[in-house]
């Protein structure tokens, strides 16, 4: 007498139903079944079902589905089916690519010709800071000694 | 010109060069197999016949993305599947209303007593089928009533083999409780 835990589980003994088993796993599976008491009555059962459902009425639905997927299809425009996105070849993307390098550089020039011409007109920054002494630039001398600390 | 009992392949190609007429080939070859799935999946008739339409006009959309690897019975099914699945998460059906009685069984030969027990094994099966959980009814019509292999089930619901072969064994029982408690 087989104890529950040498038998085999309920999927083995479901695909043994579907034949879905190697022949050597469905020759042991028949063999352990034949003699086992929890086992028959399970594959019974499963192979019961598999009986059942072989009964089920062959259901005919009586419309014809291709006109009225046809008219379906008509209806929306028959928009033919979408085509497949196109691949792109590199001779078709040459051009444009070229034309974008030679844009960047162009412009990278333009930048760093800018860069350059502003790094010429700077002013000294001992002539920028003279804006924020006691008397500005261009602002009258009250005293000689104010616009000369000096005295000189 | 195709004859009309060439494999399924190359009416898809024509179809997918845009020829309806192709398409509706197509159509006529499996609209009773996707109706028949659909129907014990929703459990009405309308239903059945409004979603089989959709499957099919989906079908259409989507050929450019069918590969010839792709068996076209699996494919058509992987979209059936997912039209019901899409319509039961919507409606969050659980529990299915009834077939209509226009699908009796039908008759099992002359003798009016084994009709009668026919026709009431069916209708019990058809019960416990409705309160089944849908990916438990989906693989067991699979199955059962498509007779597809693991395999293709395993295309249709995008499971590996194994996980067809264990959610199968527990549909099975799961079937086999309920009409169990019915009786």
């Amino acid at each position: 007498m087989n104890t529950a835990e040498q038998c085999p589980r309920t999927e083995a003994l479901s695909a043994l139903v579907d034949d879905e088993l190697g022949e050597p796993d469905r020759m042991a599976l028949n063999a352990h079944v034949a003699g086992c008491a929890l086992c028959a009555p399970v594959l019974a059962e499963l192979r019961q079902l598999r009986i059942r459902f072989a009964a089920l009425p062959a259901v005919v639905p009586g419309v014809d589905f291709a006109t009225l997927v046809d008219r379906r299809i008509a209806a929306a425009g028959a928009p033919k089916p979408k085509a497949q996105p196109q691949r792109w070849r590199w001779w078709q993307v040459a051009p444009a690519a070229l034309g974008g390098a030679l844009s960047l550089s162009f412009g990278a020039y333009l930048g760093s010709a800018l860069l350059l011409g502003s790094q010429v007109a700077a002013q000294p920054a001992a002539l920028q800071m003279a804006a924020f002494t006691e008397i500005p630039p261009g602002a009258l001398c009250p005293a000689v000694q104010a616009c000369n600390p000096m005295g000189r | 010109m195709l004859a009309s009992d060439g494999p399924d392949e190359d009416w898809v190609r024509r179809a997918q060069a845009g020829d309806r007429k192709a398409f509706s080939e197509l159509v006529r070859r499996h609209q009773d197999r996707v109706y028949r799935y659909l129907l014990r999946m929703l459990g009405s008739h309308d239903d059945a016949l409004d979603l089989t339409q959709d499957a099919f006009v989906k079908a259409w959309q989507a050929l450019p993305q069918w590969q010839p690897e792709a068996q076209f019975r699996t494919w058509l099914f992987r979209i059936a599947n997912n039209t019901a699945l899409d319509t039961l998460r919507r409606r969050k059906l659980v529990e299915f209303v009834p077939l209509e009685d226009a699908f009796d069984a039908p008759g099992a030969g002359p003798d009016p007593e084994r009709q009668a027990q026919v026709t009431q094994e069916v209708r019990q099966l058809e019960a416990s089928l409705k309160r089944l959980a849908p990916e438990h009814r989906q693989i067991l019509l699979l199955r059962e009533v498509e007779e597809m292999s693991y395999e293709e089930i395993g295309r249709v619901l995008s499971l590996s083999e194994g996980t067809v072969k264990s959610r199968l064994a527990r549909a099975r029982t799961a079937l086999i409780e309920i009409h169990a408690r019915s009786r």
